[in-house]
């Protein structure tokens, strides 16, 4: 297949693109002026009082709707990395017998050759 | 020589074993060298001759290299082992160091207690 | 080119390795300031130029053989530089020198440095001898160098952090570069030389028939690769140990140490052994990748979520490698392309985390959040390097991945291009969480006296900024470097040839 493209294109493509996006706002800005007051800076938390600094998104929750599609590989996986040794080396060693009979049936059962 | 190549995977196999089985630091930093010195003998046994000399050259043998080299040992695999050996000494040193330390943080030499990085 | 400069290349960081500590002394009694950084930088300036005009050369179509000592091989150690070759210790020299820099500005504050930049060297020196050389003992030599010296580099701090990080670096490290000896014994055992050319020129004989001690060494060596190249299931020593370190070290790691590894991976189906490993390859790749993006997306730790992106772009240069040996040329370029893309902007993430860690004194995303006002430039290169990892154009990351997809659809094989398309996709959102965590958002009260980072550091990764937008806007220049690199990869004949003469590999490898 061909390598087709063009990068100075695209880029000026780009950049002319957000120029035009950005001229936008800026007619949008003449046409309305901005009026911030303090009660529309304010959060909204249906009603609650929220203190500036708890309003960081949790890192460990921020993906938890990709978290419940693929719950079976979190359970699995993420369970593995429990952090003890012993257990990672026997999946180095378990990985060798993997790959050494992956090897012996290519090249000696099947007969492939590069 | 089969002895040889037997024993040494012999070692080999329980190098591995106290690596991934024992529950203490100290023993599995004896099963790493257990195991490289397991794989020091099989290199050894690779260059060995039945009833041969040292492969060392003085001074009557230079008029009969031919036969001289039909008899020798293979030098490779002590030059290979002497270099592997000091390596290994250099990983024991480290690991042993850095056991010392972290009986000194963390109060235990158990892998499943020395988990304060995980997932 | 400069005479000798093979040898000097790997010869003056080793040197300059074992003279850091007496300028450390030197440096504590007279009172001078960044004397060992500024020594270290100079000798990396060195490396630079003599790596530089090796480089040149190879590309200009000549093949460098460099025999130690006079002797010829196979009875001599020999280092051979072809465009492969180059390719990886330009990178290695170029990525030393910058990580140098970031160094000077992070360890300030900072004691010992005499044995920080001897041990920084010598690890530099281990990844240029293991690019350049010949000789398989000797490959395994330089390896173990530069292992070692990084499993205390990881330790250095004494944090528990860096202690934990470090010995278990340590042992999954050792058992792999145990492997790789034990099959080097093996070889050797069975084919009575170390030279690689020799090696393959000799094993070409056993190409009809494999004994079953040959796969068991081919096993033996491809297990230790993947584990120096942190491929999943082997994979476990890299978060820990990128976590733990000092960036200047988790820098180094995810960089240049990256290079050694898939240099390797991109000889392992042609050179030495001749074996099939493409499926090993495709499989692990994709595995990777997968896993690496995946576990990436719940991490609450700013080190920690870059070292599993690193293991997730290794990924994709094995999956274009090993597509490579199924016919797609593309593919084989586009992994190393993507080496050589990953190398720039994983160290300048690297670096930008450090830059955080530095002034805000915290790596953990809960505890940190708006410092995209005080520290403006730190938060434009992240974004730069963001935007390079996600494979978004006009961003380097796009033209490697760019090939990697279209080298899929070229075999035929379209789930591989989704799946990859698929991780970019994923890779984006776990950065956008990042940047928005980090960068964007509220100021916590106690941040408040944050200042943007040093001078050097930010020099540093401005330059690597502008290399990830230069080879964006003009990917020939990285395909003046790849094409090179792939065609001598593959090119084991012709290896074999300039070691040795032309009737060696015809003869069966026997010496007339």
């Amino acid at each position: 297949m061909e390598f087709i493209w063009d990068p100075l294109m695209v880029t000026a493509a780009m950049l002319l693109c957000s120029a035009v996006g950005y001229v936008i706002l800026l007619l949008s800005r003449m046409g309305t002026k901005p009026r911030p007051n303090p009660e529309k800076n304010r959060t909204y938390a249906c009603g609650e009082v929220l203190k500036p600094e708890e309003l960081h998104p949790d890192s460990a929750g921020f993906f938890s709707p990709v978290k419940k599609v693929i719950k079976p590989f979190y359970r699995r996986v993420g369970g593995a990395h429990t952090g003890d040794l012993n257990r990672y080396l026997l999946w180095i060693a378990a990985g060798l017998l993997v790959l050494f009979v992956t090897v012996f049936l290519m090249e000696v059962v099947l007969g492939w050759a590069l | 020589m089969e002895l040889n190549y037997a024993v040494a995977m012999m070692l080999v196999a329980l190098g591995l074993y106290c690596v991934i089985a024992k529950r203490n630091l100290i023993k599995m930093i004896m099963g790493l060298s257990v195991l490289t010195d397991g794989i020091h003998l099989f290199l050894i046994s690779l260059g060995y001759r039945a009833g041969g000399t040292a492969p060392i050259v003085a001074g009557e043998m230079i008029s009969d290299l031919q036969g001289f080299a039909s008899r020798a040992v293979d030098p490779i695999p002590q030059a290979l082992v002497l270099t592997s050996i000091v390596i290994n000494v250099c990983i024991l040193a480290l690991a042993l160091s850095l056991a010392v330390h972290i009986y000194r943080n963390y109060g235990t030499l158990k892998p499943s207690e020395i988990r304060r990085l995980r997932e | 080119m400069i005479p000798h400069s093979p040898i000097l290349a790997i010869v003056l960081p080793l040197l300059g390795g074992f003279l850091s500590p007496v300028i450390g002394i030197l440096e504590r009694k007279h009172g001078w300031r960044r004397a060992t950084g500024i020594f270290a930088l100079i000798v990396m300036g060195v490396v630079c130029v003599v790596v530089g005009s090796m480089v040149t050369d190879v590309w200009a179509g000549q093949f460098i053989i460099y025999e130690l000592g006079g002797w010829s091989p196979p009875w001599g150690i020999n280092l051979a530089v072809d465009a492969l070759g180059a390719q990886m210790a330009l990178m290695i020299a170029g990525l030393g020198i910058l990580v140098v820099l970031y160094s000077l500005s992070y360890m300030r504050d900072e004691t010992g440095l005499g044995q920080f930049y001897a041990l920084l060297l010598i690890v530099i020196a281990g990844m240029m001898g293991t690019v350049l050389t010949g000789d398989m003992f000797n490959f395994y030599v330089f390896l173990e160098i530069m292992s070692v010296g990084s499993y205390a580099l990881v330790a250095f701090r004494r944090t528990p952090e860096g202690i934990e990080g470090g010995i278990k670096y340590l042992f999954i490290g050792s058992i792999g570069t145990t492997s790789i000896l034990i099959s080097i014994a093996m070889l050797y055992g069975l084919v009575g030389s170390l030279n690689i050319a020799d090696i393959g020129a000799k094993l070409t004989l056993y190409s009809g028939n494999v004994p079953p001690a040959l796969t068991l060494a081919f096993a033996l060596f491809v297990t230790g690769v993947m584990v120096k190249v942190a491929m999943v299931p082997f994979h476990t020593w890299l978060p820990d140990a990128l976590t733990g370190a000092p960036t200047v070290v988790s820098a180094l790691l995810a960089g240049p140490a990256a290079v050694v590894g898939i240099y390797w991976v991109a000889r392992l189906p042609y050179l030495p052994f001749g074996m099939p490993v493409g499926v090993i390859l495709v499989s692990l790749g994709l595995l990777s990748m997968v896993v690496g993006v995946l576990m990436a997306l719940v991490q609450r730790d700013f080190k920690r979520m870059l070292a599993y992106h690193v293991i997730s772009q290794k990924g994709y240069m094995v999956l274009g490698i090993g597509l490579g040996t199924f016919g797609s040329v593309l593919g084989a370029q586009g992994g190393l392309f993507h080496l050589l893309n990953h190398s720039t902007y994983k160290c300048l993430l690297f670096m930008c985390a450090g830059a955080v860690l530095l002034q805000a004194n915290s790596q953990k995303f809960d505890e940190l959040g708006g410092l995209g006002k005080k520290m403006p430039v730190t938060a434009a290169m992240f974004l730069v390097g963001s935007l390079a990892i996600s494979g978004i154009p006009p961003m380097n990351g796009f033209v490697s991945k760019y090939c990697i997809y279209l080298s899929g659809l070229e075999l035929g094989q379209g789930w591989i291009t989704a799946i990859a398309v698929v991780v970019s996709a994923l890779t984006l959102a776990s950065f956008l969480k990042a940047f928005s965590s980090v960068f964007l958002g509220q100021l916590p009260g106690r941040l408040e006296g944050v200042r943007e980072a040093p001078r050097p550091m930010l020099i540093s990764m401005a330059i690597m900024a502008a290399v990830c937008v230069a080879i964006g806007l003009l990917p020939a220049i990285g395909f003046n470097i790849v094409g090179p690199a792939q065609a001598a990869a593959e090119n084991s004949v012709g290896y074999i040839t300039h070691v040795f003469g032309e009737n060696y590999l015809a003869a069966g490898g026997m010496m007339p």
